[in-house]
């Protein structure tokens, strides 16, 4: 029994610390996430949540603890970059390449030819409104808002097993983010992909993930398995807080 | 308000993340300026010497009113090169109750604080004391004050304005350089002006009618209002932000092509040279390192092989050298995106190697017209080639591991200390002083060519070792990523 379950875990983190300046800003003991599972990561700012995924993504050291990407140590091991596709901020884009371009670099990485990137991204043109593809400008010439359509669509792109994506809902306009949500939805549907999303947008994320792990100074307090009163617990939550 | 801006401004400079460096940097700066203005200062004690040394049968008051308007030019593209506009970041003012006047009045009274406007005092009151007052009295001497403050201040307006105008379109920097191009050419080669006989008149004028002056203070008064009013009308963010958007198009470079991934991340790295303000600018440099070699080889006084091993090593390995010095920080705005994604190290290194290679081979093939020197030239340069490929490759990538510095693309190259630190200053040691202590040693011995031999052999050693270093460097990068990214992600 012991045994499946860890076969099942995409993402195993155990005892977990981060400090600055002698303030933990996370602190997980334990955290396991299913492959296939959709999870959203909430919490005001300052929870953690960036640092978590910057963790996840081995772009910062952990204090303590260690964080096992299908049972290897990602910061020992490279093989989570073959199937980890993510976009944390526009530190993740290469501003001075036109969209095509870093779309088709990244695609290189994952072997994927021009051609099929060309194809991959003409299912992309209602998302992409007509404001990203062949407008002549480079990613640092976009809006944030574009900026983030890039990055995000270049990690789907990919098709990975394991998908982050940080706030992608900021900062893009309604009908981008109905659109995100069913892609996500599809994707995590039709293709089992383990996605971790973070949000501030409450109703997003009730409504694309089926679990919610809701972090405050560093910790996970809550870990519920999304059903139709979750948003009103969490709702609640946020608000005694303030 | 200035005084609000002014003390804003001050807690922005001392609150700023990386206050240490910046001030070391002010500091170093400062010595350097005040060094410079003790040089201006010692040659203006003694102007009337030199001028009478260079000029013996002219009276020295005339030759130095003919020289005035010289100066002035040459002040003048002086500051167009150097002179830095006046930078209060003012988006978050421009939307506050804050009159326009008051912002622009503030960007033109901060920017008379620099050193070109205290130069021309500083070179010519000694001298008008010395010379000037004795024969001809006070009033003239307030007279070319006037004059000198007046063509001063037209000057540092005239610079800025037209940086801004250049910032917008290129075509305006054509102009002004065309202007100039015209002017020395109708005095030098035509013969139809003289300037200096302009400039002197015109001061002889000041002599007798030092109230003449006001022209000049006129003219300031009237490049200081065109500058005020252009600023004033463009005080718009999107006008500020420089490059009219041209359309950009996504450039292919089939040769890298061949190289897999490799290839892919070399290309992208061409692309970031090409379309960003400072390594383009990097790039010039290394373009005008072209002709670093007429300075030594036109000059009869040195023979041997040490001055050929010096600039050989410069010009085929300038790219190396002044480029390679501030890696990774060219990438530091998308390091996250290179570690999180699919990129393996050893890629992201052979990369360097790749354009490495690529530039220094460009180089040398550029330097082969200096075979008109003799062959000697050619063949040192191909040593110093071999070399550069062989060990400055490896020694400036290993530096480039202990570089933790961030940089700003989009910031101009000259006098921007961004992104200088501790190990560019240490890494230009062994770049320098190796090759030298392999040579100097057997050349002492009267063996030049042995330690030419030597030199070339550690060389090819060093490329055929590369898998070797290569791994080196690698697994001291993964030790040090946490440490690179995390001074990246300080802006």
């Amino acid at each position: 029994m012991q045994r499946a379950l860890e076969i099942n875990s995409m993402i195993e983190i155990k005892d977990l610390q981060k400090i600055y300046n002698g303030v933990r800003v996370v602190n997980i003991p334990e955290l396991n996430i299913r492959t296939g599972e959709t999870v959203g990561l909430i919490g005001n700012n300052g929870a953690g949540k960036t640092t978590l995924f910057r963790m996840m993504l081995d772009l910062i050291r952990p204090d303590k603890g260690e964080i096992l990407s299908k049972d290897k140590n990602v910061a020992q091991s490279n093989d989570w970059k073959n199937y980890t596709t993510s976009y944390l901020d526009e530190g993740f884009l290469i501003d001075y390449l036109t969209p095509e371009e870093y779309f088709y670099f990244t695609g290189s990485l994952f072997k994927l030819s021009k051609a099929h990137i060309d194809s991959e991204l003409t299912n992309y043109t209602e998302f992409f409104n007509g404001e990203i593809l062949n407008r002549g400008k480079y990613i640092r010439d976009l809006s944030k808002g574009n900026q983030a359509k890039v990055g995000v669509v270049a990690s789907l792109m990919q098709e990975p097993e394991l998908l982050m994506l940080d706030e992608p809902f900021a900062n893009i306009d309604p009908s981008t983010q109905i659109r995100l949500k069913k892609m996500v939805k599809d994707l995590s549907a039709k293709k089992r992909i383990t996605t971790i999303i973070s949000s501030h947008d409450l109703n997003h994320v009730t409504e694309v993930c089926e679990r919610i792990l809701l972090m405050e100074k560093g910790k996970i307090i809550k870990d519920i398995a999304t059903n139709s009163n979750t948003l009103q617990e969490l709702e609640e939550y946020f608000s005694v807080l303030s | 308000m200035t005084l609000t801006f002014l003390s804003q401004q001050w807690k922005a400079f001392w609150r700023s993340q990386n206050k240490g460096k910046s001030l070391a940097m002010r500091i170093v700066m400062g010595i350097l300026v005040l060094y410079l203005l003790l040089n201006v200062l010692f040659v203006a004690f003694f102007m009337d010497k030199i001028l009478m040394k260079t000029f013996p049968d002219q009276d020295i008051l005339q030759t130095f009113n003919s020289f005035i308007i010289y100066y002035f030019l040459m002040d003048l593209i002086m500051r167009f090169q150097l002179q830095e506009l006046p930078t209060l970041s003012i988006r978050p003012y421009l939307h506050l109750p804050i009159s326009k006047n008051q912002i622009v009045n503030y960007l033109s009274i901060t920017s008379l604080a620099t050193a070109f406007n205290l130069t021309p005092f500083l070179l010519t009151i000694p001298f008008l004391v010395k010379v000037l007052i004795p024969q001809h009295g006070l009033g003239a001497f307030w007279g070319y004050m006037g004059c000198i403050l007046g063509l001063t201040l037209f000057n540092h307006f005239f610079s800025l304005w037209l940086k801004r105008k250049v910032n917008l379109n290129a075509f305006w920097m054509l102009a002004f350089f065309g202007l100039l191009l015209i002017i020395w050419a109708l005095e030098f080669y035509f013969n139809l002006i003289s300037l200096s006989n302009i400039s002197k008149d015109f001061f002889n004028t000041i002599i007798s009618e030092s109230y003449i002056c006001v022209i000049a203070i006129l003219l300031a008064v009237v490049m200081f209002m065109i500058n005020h009013s252009y600023l004033k009308s463009n005080l718009y963010l999107d006008e500020l932000q420089t490059s009219k958007t041209s359309v950009k198009s996504s450039t292919e470079i089939p040769y890298l092509d061949r190289f897999g991934v490799v290839g892919d991340l070399a290309a992208n790295e061409l692309k970031l040279i090409l379309r960003n303000k400072r390594p383009r600018s990097v790039l010039m440099m290394c373009i005008m390192f072209m002709f670093y070699g007429l300075i030594f080889y036109n000059n009869p006084k040195y023979d041997g092989y040490g001055h050929i091993v010096f600039c050989g090593m410069f010009m085929t390995g300038i790219f190396i050298i002044n480029y390679g010095q501030f890696m990774f920080s060219w990438q530091s705005a998308h390091f996250d995106g290179i570690l999180s994604s699919r990129i393996q190290p050893e890629d992201f290194f052979k990369s360097k190697f790749l354009l490495f290679d690529v530039f220094s081979t460009f180089c040398f093939l550029l330097t082969i017209p200096y075979v008109y020197f003799g062959w000697k030239v050619l063949i040192v340069h191909f040593v110093m080639y071999v070399w550069n490929l062989g060990v400055n490759t490896i020694l400036v990538l290993y530096f480039a591991n202990q570089n933790y510095k961030r940089i700003d693309l989009t910031k101009g190259g000259s006098f921007n200390w961004e992104g200088v630190g501790a190990s560019q200053w240490i890494l230009s040691i062994p770049l320098m002083i190796t090759p030298f202590l392999i040579y100097l040693p057997l050349s002492y011995f009267d063996y030049p060519e042995v330690g030419l031999a030597a030199i070339a052999i550690i060389g090819i050693i060093s490329i055929f070792s590369r898998e070797f270093w290569l791994r080196k460097l690698v697994s001291i990068f993964r030790s040090k990523r946490y440490a690179i990214a995390e001074g990246f992600r300080n802006q």
